[in-house]
């Protein structure tokens, strides 16, 4: 075992290093800290109360937030069926499954907003960048996950409907698709809340969305508005995970 | 009596592998007939269940179920398919599926394509499925979910799936390894009886010698894909039992899966 207790010297070392190193070589002065506490604490008390008369900003930026989140949803469900298809094992070879399952990988470690800031630069300002950022980042994800949904079917009751004189088609439907379909169904809501809340930024770089309201608040000073924002946008997160776990209870 | 199972020299090798799962198997079975096969795991029980079902491909002799040919490199014709009706061994039923869902999946082969697809079951496919239901004593079960059912419920409810198919020939995996002593006698009796009622014949496959000898009008035992011996029931020796798991081990119930 001296090999092992070698690795995690090693790691330990690794691991002290780059906390040294990175209060080092960053303009970090925990003396700041000190002096930035009244300073806090004027901003958090500029955002108290929150200014209700943004309701209307409120209403239209999570009115459109919201679409943004089903319309990406909708693309990223088009793109994944195909994908995912590509991406099983046991629907084709691994000369097209491994690319493809790249090419998802890849997809994936692209973060939304820089997705959303190229889009913006490509399509311009507006919802519409943010829907395709949104369709092209949740594939990534969803994509593998229908893949995964695919190769986990188990085999024996298709063989069943197979000896029962069943045809492709009718074991497709009758064997495959109903253990198929809650897996999809509840990945596919797991993504429209990941994309809902991920969404909530992109106003932030010209996407769309109520992100863009923080945006202004913020940079305008009105944090009494900015919190009335925050505040619905909590509401808003915890809203849709209270549906979501409604529903993951009934595909269960 | 017309034949049901007409098998002549045999043999199959598992594709990627050198290890011989069926070698120069013959047989003759009349219908009507209720068969065992005994014999330790990886004998080729499976294997040769597989192959009459029409599920095998690739291998090597000549073999006809109910008088039509199988052809080792083609399925069966679609509409033979039903005549053959398997259990599986587990079970292999659509889990998140109503029972009664499940065991008009066994009328799938004797709708038209195009109803199979689109789920139009007849009412005479409802009434053979009701019936097949009441046969296996779960009527009451039927808009119950299989994942929600008991193992010998479950057996039950896929050994409704195959009745509903009106077999000729009933060929089930072992049907019992997955059931306590009571209920194995149960589902043994279920299975061999509506078999017989039905003029179907019955081929099983067991580790329980005491069990075969109960159900059965003729017991094969195999061992390493060979047919060590083919008896009348009442010929069954307790020699050659022992000399069939000789050095097998405790029969483990899980036997050689030929389809993945």
């Amino acid at each position: 075992m001296r090999s092992r207790g070698l690795g995690s010297f090693a790691a330990g070392v690794l691991i002290a290093g780059a906390i040294l190193w990175s209060f080092l070589t960053t303009d970090v002065e925990l003396s700041r800290l000190l002096s930035a506490g009244p300073r806090i604490a004027d901003f958090l008390g500029r955002m108290v109360p929150p200014d209700p008369t943004v309701m209307n900003e409120i209403v239209k930026g999570s009115a459109e937030t919201l679409r943004i989140a089903i319309l990406g949803s909708l693309g990223a469900v088009f793109l994944s069926v195909p994908l995912g298809i590509l991406a099983s094992e046991t629907m084709v070879s691994s000369v097209v499954f491994r690319p493809v399952r790249t090419l998802l990988a890849l997809i994936r470690a692209v973060p939304l907003i820089l997705v959303a800031m190229l889009m913006v630069g490509a399509v311009g300002l507006g919802p519409l960048p943010g829907i395709i950022a949104v369709a092209i980042h949740a594939t990534g994800m969803l994509a593998k996950f229908y893949a995964e949904a695919i190769d986990s079917v188990s085999h024996a009751p298709i063989a069943a409907l197979e000896s029962a004189g069943a045809g492709p088609l009718a074991r497709l439907r009758h064997a495959i698709w109903p253990q198929m379909a809650p897996v999809v169904a509840r990945d596919t809501i797991f993504r429209f809340e990941l994309n809902l809340r991920e969404s909530l930024i992109l106003g932030i770089v010209g996407a769309g969305g109520i992100g863009f309201y923080i945006q202004t608040y913020v940079r305008s000073f009105q944090y009494d508005k900015a919190a009335s924002v925050t505040l619905a946008v909590i509401a808003m997160v915890i809203t849709i995970e209270a549906i979501n776990v409604a529903l993951r209870r009934r595909f269960a | 009596m017309k034949s049901a199972i007409q098998i002549d020299d045999l043999s199959y090798t598992h594709p990627g592998s050198d290890f011989r799962a069926l070698e120069h198997v013959s047989l003759a079975a009349p219908s009507g007939q209720s068969i065992a096969l005994l014999g330790p795991s990886g004998a080729g029980k499976t294997t040769l269940l597989t192959l009459l079902d029409g599920r095998l491909r690739g291998w090597r002799g000549r073999a006809s179920v109910l008088g039509a040919p199988l052809d080792p490199d083609h399925p069966p014709a679609r509409a033979r398919r039903p005549d053959t009706g398997f259990v599986f061994q587990e079970f292999a039923l659509v889990e998140r599926s109503s029972v009664l869902r499940n065991v008009l999946n066994g009328r799938l082969g004797r709708m038209s394509p195009l109803r199979a697809v689109l789920w139009r079951p007849t009412s005479r496919d409802f009434e053979l499925a009701r019936s097949a239901l009441a046969d296996c004593g779960i009527a009451d079960l039927a808009e119950r979910r299989v994942d929600s059912l008991s193992g010998g419920q479950r057996q039950r409810v896929a050994i409704a799936r195959c009745l509903a198919q009106e077999p000729r020939l009933v060929l089930a995996d072992e049907p019992i390894s997955n059931l306590d002593p009571a209920r194995a006698t149960e589902i043994l009796t279920l299975l061999t009886g509506a078999a017989r009622a039905r003029g179907a014949t019955v081929m099983f496959s067991s580790h329980q010698p005491d069990l075969a000898r109960r159900f059965a009008d003729r017991i094969l035992g195999m061992r390493d894909g060979r047919i060590a011996f083919d008896v009348a029931v009442n010929e069954l020796s307790e020699t050659a039992t022992a000399e069939l798991y000789r050095e097998a081990g405790i029969p483990s119930g899980t036997g050689l899966r030929a389809v993945s």
